[in-house]
């Protein structure tokens, strides 16, 4: 565990068939095709499944947690993400989406949308704590905090340093379950249910603390056919939904997967919201260019809408939104989490980071910096003899990409199809 | 004479109200220092210089020059526009001094911390302007420099 480059994304070579949809789509250009095949660069891959999202040939999977892995544990419990409300139709309320969770396996299942409100009480008590730096942001999306190691290393200081709902709720759980069920700690197996491929990732090598909480992240699509059917039996007896014991859900919490949920309970500070990964790059961008210190709290993630448009739910997201939107208004505006549960967890720091966020390893040109000058000169020469069309032929993203790589060793101008076969170092020159 | 030079050049234009490439020639400055293995904290330094300056010249300026020389050691970085220059250089590195319109204030810009938050983030900072032709900042950012309190 805790391999810094253990990925949830790949490829299966078998249904590859080497177009450059995923190539084209990946917002950190990790992606190249050789031999007829993609491949992900371990070291740029982000694990945001923009890839996975746009394959055809569905060549592009996520290492999720199987069903079968479950048997591994005495005791399984679940804490769904929130997404999950908003993934059955009208009638389906949340406590029978929990309760079909416990009849497909789990022994107990735990709804975290107060867990949601209690984070972001302590995030405000955060904020009102330290005044700089400015803004802080939200790690919930782990995809968010990954790009920053590698694409913004100077802002992983600016990371809220408040551990998200998910690893909150588990460590509750771990805190408390093996006590009262009189079951040793590593039987009991806590599993996330997500429409998220990162969440796998920041469970085996999380970047905050020594060790996840949590021990797997099934995905809802994989899941969702059992509820169904748990859903469809649960039918004969329907009057038993009024029967369940209630769940106490927090309208605050329930809003938590749409942009701007996780911030939307802040009183007295000043947030934004960003969602999709391309807005996301953008606006870190800014932040790395000393913008937006006008904003407390920044929310960043990096699927469309927030984590209701994770590629791996089944409700569209804008039916799914929509649902999540009714729920937060059946369940109304009341806290139902206890003011001094807060302030208590969060001066045991048992709210907060293990650790801070370090920057991954930075990939220089040449670790010589007169070299990498060097380097950077040739490249300039090489890009400027590219045709400029993006065609991706090469096997590389774009002809700057390409440029790059061959100044790096991982590819030849000849690989460009538009260079004249044969053309030496002599005649690469501006050529029109 | 050596066959290459230590130095890395690039020289980027930039065009007054072009609001649509607000940032692109800081950001590119930025991923250029990365590869060339300069450190963190001095590549947080030039993305705000950077970004400040191409700022300036896209709200005041009618075009510019950006003219960017890497070293192993120091980073520098030349913005020469035509514009209208600054009447009162004393005054506009005042902070909070702002001449920027209501509706660039509604973009979230002008703020009046442009030119000293360059010279804050700068190891050197020269500015020279001329009312009528246009302003020539010299930037300095030195490895090892720090962020003037």
């Amino acid at each position: 565990m805790n391999d810094r480059n253990f990925h949830a994304i790949h490829i299966t070579k078998d249904k590859c068939v080497g177009c450059v949809h995923c190539m084209s789509a990946c917002p950190t250009r990790a992606i190249r095709v050789e031999g007829g095949k993609a491949r992900i660069i371990d070291q740029l891959c982000i694990d945001c499944a923009e890839c996975l999202r746009v394959c055809p040939h569905e060549a592009v999977h996520s290492h999720t947690t199987s069903f079968a892995a479950l048997e591994a544990f005495d005791y399984k419990v679940a804490i769904p993400s929130t997404v999950i409300y908003g993934q059955f139709g009208p009638t389906v309320v949340p406590n029978e989406i929990l309760s079909a969770l416990r009849r497909v396996g789990f022994d107990e299942v735990y709804d975290l949308s107060s867990i949601c409100e209690l984070n972001c009480a302590a995030t405000e008590k955060y904020l009102d704590e330290h005044p700089r730096p400015r803004p802080y942001i939200t790690s919930t999306c782990p995809v968010v905090v990954r790009i920053i190691q590698r694409r913004y290393p100077s802002l992983c200081g600016q990371i809220l340093p408040i551990e998200p709902p998910r690893e909150i709720a588990a460590k509750i759980l771990r805190t408390i379950l093996p006590k009262a069920l009189g079951i040793p700690a590593e039987r009991i197996g806590i599993i996330h249910i997500t429409p998220c491929p990162a969440k796998i990732v920041s469970i085996n090598s999380p970047a905050t603390l020594a060790k996840s909480y949590l021990d797997g992240a099934m995905s809802i699509r994989d899941i969702f056919p059992q509820i169904l059917k748990a859903l469809r039996k649960s039918e004969e007896d329907s009057l038993m939904r009024h029967l369940f014991p209630e769940t106490l859900f927090s309208g605050l919490g329930m809003g938590w997967p749409l942009s701007g949920g996780e911030t939307r309970g802040l009183k007295t500070h000043r947030a934004v919201a960003v969602s999709g990964i391309r807005d996301t790059m953008r606006v870190l961008d800014e932040v790395e260019g000393g913008l937006l210190q006008d904003i407390d709290l920044l929310e960043c993630t990096v699927c469309p809408d927030g984590c209701v448009g994770g590629p791996l739910g089944v409700e569209n997201r804008f039916l799914a939104k929509s649902r999540v939107l009714e729920l937060v208004a059946a369940a109304g505006e009341h806290a139902v989490v206890d003011q001094k549960d807060v302030s208590r967890l969060y001066h045991k720091n048992f709210l907060s980071f293990d650790h801070p966020v370090a920057p991954a390893e930075s990939h220089p040109l040449d670790n010589d910096p007169a070299k990498a000058i060097r380097k950077a000169q040739r490249r300039e020469k090489i890009f400027a003899a590219l045709p400029l069309r993006d065609c991706g032929v090469c096997g590389a993203p774009d002809c700057r990409t390409l440029a790059d790589d061959i100044v790096r060793g991982y590819a030849r101008l000849e690989d460009c199809p538009f260079v004249p076969k044969g053309r030496t170092k002599k005649s690469r020159k501006e050529k029109r | 004479m050596p066959a290459v030079e230590s130095v890395f050049r690039r020289a980027f234009a930039v065009r007054g109200g072009d609001f649509a490439r607000a940032g692109a020639a800081a950001c590119e400055i930025k991923e250029l220092l990365k590869d060339l293995g300069i450190d963190t904290a001095t590549v947080r330094r030039a993305a705000i210089v950077a970004y400040e300056a191409e700022m300036n010249v896209i709200m005041y300026a009618w075009d510019a020059r950006m003219d960017l020389a890497v070293s192993p050691a120091e980073v520098r970085l030349t913005v020469d526009d035509h514009g209208p220059g600054i009447p009162d250089v004393e005054l506009a590195m005042t902070e909070g001094y702002s001449t920027a319109t209501a509706e660039m204030r509604e973009l979230g810009f002008g703020a009046g911390m442009g030119l000293p938050n360059i010279k804050r983030n700068a190891d050197d900072f020269a500015i020279d302007s001329e009312v009528g032709r246009g302003t020539r900042l010299d930037i300095v950012i030195r490895k090892n420099g720090h962020v003037r309190p």
